[in-house]
């Protein structure tokens, strides 16, 4: 029996980089198949080619042995290949139907749209996973959970063979993912292929069939899983990393100093729903929570950028407000760099008045300190006159961790968001460093990750975030249960799990 | 020569010969023989010390508006409003220059004069920068809205008795705020011709606002603020000022384009006086692409086109020019996201 | 006749429709462009240019019919080129409006004097002469008004967009890609061929009302137009690119335009500042907008939580 979804020598360039270079691949009916790799090692990228989001340069896409035209999303679709994207393909403003029934309607004449059979379907395929949906809500008033299941159900409204699913779990908590999980499983067992791109190594251990390791845009290995056998799960992770894994960091003991940072009973909005923590000075602390519980706006607090509706941030040392906490944001390209400036530049951003007199920017000088940033960042003094964009996503994590330790010498409390997303090993290792001997040196340090084995490796408590509150102080070492206890926040009804839209 | 600008010139010339093909094509349509056509356009223009001095007038306007507009793209925003930021301080300035005592001195009056048309300029940038900043209304609509309202605002004043009665010109300005024609300071060749100080005045703009922005923390931020807002706000540049300034300076640079047509040639303001410099210093600014000498040439080249547009006017409809315009600037964008979309090849598919 | 008796009587209202029309036609093309995610500041162009087109053919074929038509091929293919320049070229959509404003007003007085030796207007032409209802005075005239083809053109335009819009497959795939083109990309939507349509369809309606606007005044003028496309483009952010509310605030500023005319002589003064309504209050819809806006952020910051 042929695979029902093939790869053949898929290429895909961008710019200089060979984001995938000539993969082939097999997908079956039948199976949980997931394609495992380090962030940007190309897997997503891969299987867009494979649902026609995104246009290979070489290489066919084949649907029961025949080839798609390249690059076609609606033909991909309507062959069979639907893809749920880590960033969900709705359209807000639209209702749930609506954007269920998007590039499929059932219409009458004219092009009238048959509401009623468009209900009639989308209930079947809702029913098929067992969830129900509000379909006049607009998607905009949705929350994650719910994005995700409609646009499962619209892959599955469109007859699909194969299910592709991009870190589906980034947005859940451990328990949502088991029923997620579930779900998948059931979809195999009617027939279908089902493709999960992640980088979770304990969900390709649980849930999958098959898995495939994809490293810098090449296809490493191919493995049919036993019931999630140690040895094979350790030789994955040998795929992903290209090596033996390096050691993991040693926790060195700390002795926390006196409390520098003092967050009590902060509200944003619903975002934030009276946090309450304090971080003492050479103290790491992590924050562990799904994204999208606080995160974003805890952040954006602390560092001065938004005012809370309640509550307050004081910090010893610095006083409060701007110039208390030095700050990592999480989205490198939007925040944390202007791309389309020299590194240079990016080395000292919002911080040209040091080097300004009367109005005038001393270049000199800021020259000086650009260097030895960049000799901080390990960057060659070459790179300073590039873009930024033209860095790895390494190096420009390094040039904004660089700028942010260095500029904000004087705050006594560092906070760091997504430190190593996307980053390849060196440079996170790197990171780590710089971030255990910011709290070396007495500075309180503030970590917020969805990776929980970053924290549990540099952390000396790890606070869980969970609808805006803190829901547990947990030590390191603690089982993984218990964080997903806690990332649960309070407790909510098991049975039907999918009508939490917002109000 | 870096890629970037090898790129960007062979956008310009592709544009330009794109632009130059239409006119030709319209010439012959027209039924006149497009090699005499541009041969009088151009001994109308560059081949006469009066038509090199009025290419010149043109250009001095079409230069600072097309540096007004530059500015604001910088900082990323898209200043449509350079006509009627033109047209309020064109009102503004003749207002003042002629209703200032006679004996006013020269040094005082001219100032004050120019003060009013870049102030007039820059208040009239101020209700689009505070719906932009504050409510982040999108500057392409209002500004184009307050053209309007500049048209109607004008229309107003000049009929409720700014005009002197029975025209639609206002009062003369005070000797002592006029600007010279450069004929009249040696440049004996130009004679007749328009181009006054203005000119001057506009080259030393360009040249301090090119300062301005490489050097100066204000101005460095602006760019980065054009660049990325976020990671700007999120390293506590304030983007909002930032923004404010660059529209605010756009607008007023804007404004002192009236300085020439109404102090350097007229005296006074009337109807339609300096009328689409303001849409041809949009077409300036995407043509000489961020640097000072890009942006004073593409003056020459659109000063040129209005001066031989009236040089050609007797066998050829002059409204080619305004056809030829709009078509460099769509095949200058065009060829420029054609270049964009090979150097990239695939990375936006 | 006493002011107020002239501003509420049958000739006001009559007027008000027959110089809604142009501003109907203009706003609903604007509203096919933008709600397919195209902006669209080159109205003003489009209705100039249709105008011409539809004059020329009118004179050339003897028929007001055919004159439309041309006017709406005229309007459509410089709609299709905004598309093409924007969509397949990737140009900036202001940059592609304005240079088209530019190509229109300079080519309608060029072609002006190509075809009729005068830079300021074109020989007459009939339009749509109502033989059947004759007569003077107000009543007369919106009857008139009302049963002339363009008036309920302009009509079933604003009901088909209203409908189309809301109810049809084409309808939702514009919607779809002027919310997101890439999700409706992936959903399978063609979204260069929907935009295509939707704004050559934009240009077309936009052109039949530069068309419109040269049958009521029986002639093609230079720059006749005068500022209506930009006050449609007006209406149209008013709106929130809905169309019924386009068509709305469309009657609103041809309202204000006939009593101004009706009003003239009596309160001259009041007329240019009138001019600047439409603009102004433009103007504070954005701000209003933006004000609801920052209060919509405050909850929606307050719902990102799950």
């Amino acid at each position: 029996m042929p695979a029902i979804l093939s790869l053949d020598r898929l290429e895909k360039r961008y710019g200089a980089v060979r984001a995938v270079a000539g993969v082939s691949l097999e997908f079956d009916a039948g199976r949980v198949h997931a394609v495992v790799g380090e962030n940007g090692a190309g897997k997503s990228t891969l299987l867009r080619m494979a649902a026609g989001i995104v246009r290979p340069d070489a290489g066919a896409v084949r649907v029961l042995g025949t080839a798609l035209p390249p690059g076609n999303a609606r033909e991909a679709i309507r062959r069979g290949v639907g893809m749920v994207q880590q960033q969900f393909a709705l359209a807000a403003s639209l209702t749930a139907l609506q954007n269920a029934i998007l590039g499929a309607e059932p219409v009458r004449a004219l092009g009238a749209l048959d509401v009623r059979r468009a209900r009639e379907r989308a209930d079947a395929a809702a029913q098929e996973i067992g969830v129900a949906l509000d379909w006049d809500a607009r998607v905009e008033t949705m929350g994650v959970g719910d994005r995700q299941r409609l646009e499962i159900v619209r892959t599955l409204m469109r007859e699909a063979k194969v299910v592709i699913l991009d870190e589906p779990t980034a947005v859940l908590t451990p328990g949502e993912a088991d029923a997620l999980y579930a779900t998948l499983r059931r979809l195999a067992e009617a027939g279908r292929a089902v493709v999960v791109v992640t980088h979770r190594l304990d969900e390709v251990r649980r849930y999958a069939d098959v898995a495939s390791v994809i490293r810098r845009g090449v296809l490493v290995s191919t493995r049919t899983m036993h019931g999630g056998a140690e040895d094979s799960i350790a030789a994955i992770t040998r795929d992903i990393m290209g090596a033996e894994p390096p050691p993991q960091l040693e926790r060195a003991r700390r002795t926390p100093g006196e409390v520098r940072l003092a967050v009590r009973d902060l509200h944003s909005g619903r975002a934030l729903r009276g946090v309450r923590f304090e971080v003492r000075s050479g103290e790491i602390v992590g924050i562990a929570g799904v994204d999208g519980n606080g995160q974003h706006e805890l952040v954006r607090v602390l560092a001065g950028l938004d005012a809370p509706d309640a509550g307050e941030v004081h910090s010893v040392g610095g006083g409060g407000g701007i110039g208390c906490a030095a700050v990592v944001h999480e989205d490198r390209l939007a925040e944390g760099l202007v791309p389309s400036a020299l590194v240079r530049d990016n080395l000292v951003l919002g911080e040209l008045a040091r080097f300004t007199r009367f109005g005038i920017v001393d270049a000199a000088a800021l020259d000086r300190e650009a260097h030895v940033r960049a000799a901080r960042a390990q960057l060659s003094a070459a790179s300073l006159d590039l873009p930024a964009s033209a860095l790895s996503g390494g190096n420009q994590q390094r040039v904004v961790v660089a700028r942010v330790v260095c500029g904000g010498e004087r705050a006594p409390v560092l906070v760091l968001a997504q430190p190593t997303r996307g980053v390849d090993l060196i440079a996170a290792r790197a990171i780590h460093g710089e971030i255990v001997r910011a709290a070396e040196s007495g500075k309180a340090v503030l970590v917020l990750s969805a990776d929980l084995a970053e924290l549990r490796v540099l952390c000396d408590r790890i606070l869980v975030l969970a609808r805006g509150r803190i829901a547990a102080e947990l030590p390191p070492d603690a089982p993984d249960a218990r964080f997903g206890e806690a990332m649960l926040g309070a407790p909510r009804p098991v049975v039907e799990r999918s009508s939490e839209v917002a109000p | 020569m870096t890629a970037a600008s090898r790129s960007a010139v062979l956008a310009t010339v592709a544009g330009l010969a794109a632009g130059w093909l239409a006119a030709m094509l319209l010439v012959w349509l027209y039924g006149e023989s497009p090699r005499a056509i541009a041969l009088q356009l151009v001994t109308g223009t560059w081949a006469v010390p009066y038509g090199v001095g009025q290419v010149l007038y043109k250009a001095t306007a079409l230069l600072l508006t097309g540096v007004a507009v530059d500015l604001a793209l910088r900082a990323g925003l898209f200043n449509i409003g350079a006509e009627g930021q033109l047209a309020v301080a064109g009102l503004a300035v003749a207002g003042t220059a002629a209703g200032l005592p006679a004996t006013t001195p020269a040094w005082i009056a001219l100032p004050t004069a120019l003060a009013t048309a870049a102030l007039a300029g820059a208040a009239w940038a101020v209700v689009p920068m505070v719906l932009r900043v504050r409510y982040h209304g999108h500057e392409v609509i209002s500004t184009i809205m307050m053209n309007r309202v500049a048209d109607a605002l004008v229309a107003f004043c000049l009929a409720r008795g700014m005009a002197l009665p029975g025209t639609v010109r206002t009062a003369d300005a005070i000797p002592a705020t006029h600007l010279p024609r450069l004929d009249a300071v040696g440049l004996r060749a130009l004679h007749g011709s328009s181009v006054s100080a203005a000119l001057p005045l506009a080259v030393g703009v360009t040249a301090c606002v090119a300062v301005w922005l490489r050097r100066s923390r204000i101005g460095r931020e602006v760019v980065l603020v054009g660049m990325s807002p976020r990671a700007c706000e999120a390293a506590h540049i304030p983007v909002g000022r930032r923004l404010g300034v660059a529209l605010l300076v756009s607008g007023a640079i804007a404004g002192l384009a009236a300085a020439g047509p109404v102090l350097g040639n007229k005296g006074y303001f009337e109807s339609g006086l300096g009328a689409g410099a303001g849409f041809g210093g949009i077409a300036v600014a995407l043509i000489g692409r961020g640097h000072p000498v890009g942006l004073g040439l593409a003056a020459l080249l659109f000063g040129t086109l209005d001066q031989g547009g009236l040089a050609i006017n007797g066998r050829v409809p002059m409204e080619v020019v305004t056809v030829v315009q709009g078509v460099v600037i769509a095949a200058v964008a065009l060829a420029d996201a054609r270049i964009r979309a090979v150097a990239l090849r695939g990375v936006t598919s | 006749m006493s002011l107020l008796s002239a501003v509420f009587s049958a000739t006001t209202l009559a007027q008000t429709v027959r110089m809604a029309v142009p501003y109907a036609c203009a706003g609903l093309g604007g509203v096919w462009c933008e709600r397919s995610g195209v902006a669209n500041i080159a109205l003003e162009g489009m209705m100039l240019a249709a105008g011409l087109g539809g004059v020329v053919a009118h004179l050339a074929t003897g028929s007001a019919w055919l004159g439309v038509v041309a006017g709406l091929i005229v309007g459509a293919c410089l709609g299709a080129a905004h598309a093409l320049l924007v969509v397949r070229g990737r140009v900036d959509a202001i940059v592609s409006g304005l240079a088209i404003n530019l190509i229109a007003a300079g080519g309608t007085r060029f072609a002006l004097r190509a075809l009729y030796e005068s830079s300021s207007n074109s020989p007459p032409v009939d339009g749509f002469r109502n033989v059947f209802l004759g007569g003077a005075g107000g009543v007369a005239l919106l009857a008139r008004t009302i049963v002339d083809p363009l008036t309920i053109a302009t009509a079933t335009l604003a009901l088909g967009a209203v409908w189309t819009l809301g109810h049809t497959r084409f309808g939702l795939h514009v919607r779809a890609c002027g919310d997101d083109a890439d999700a409706a990309a992936s959903a399978g939507v063609a979204v260069e061929r929907v935009r295509l349509t939707a704004v050559s369809l934009g240009g077309a309606i936009c052109g039949l009302g530069g068309v419109a606007l040269a049958y009521d005044q029986h002639q093609f003028q230079s720059g006749m137009s005068g500022g209506r496309g930009f006050i449609a483009l007006a209406a149209v952010i008013l709106a929130g690119t809905r169309p019924g509310r386009t068509v709305a605030a469309c009657g609103a500023f041809a309202a204000l335009d006939a009593v101004q005319i009706v009003v003239q002589d009596q309160v001259r003064a009041a007329s240019a500042l009138a001019q600047m309504l439409p603009y102004a209050a433009t103007l504070f819809a954005m701000y209003a907008i933006g004000q609801r806006r920052i209060h919509a952020r405050r909850d929606a910051r307050a719902t990102t939580s799950l």
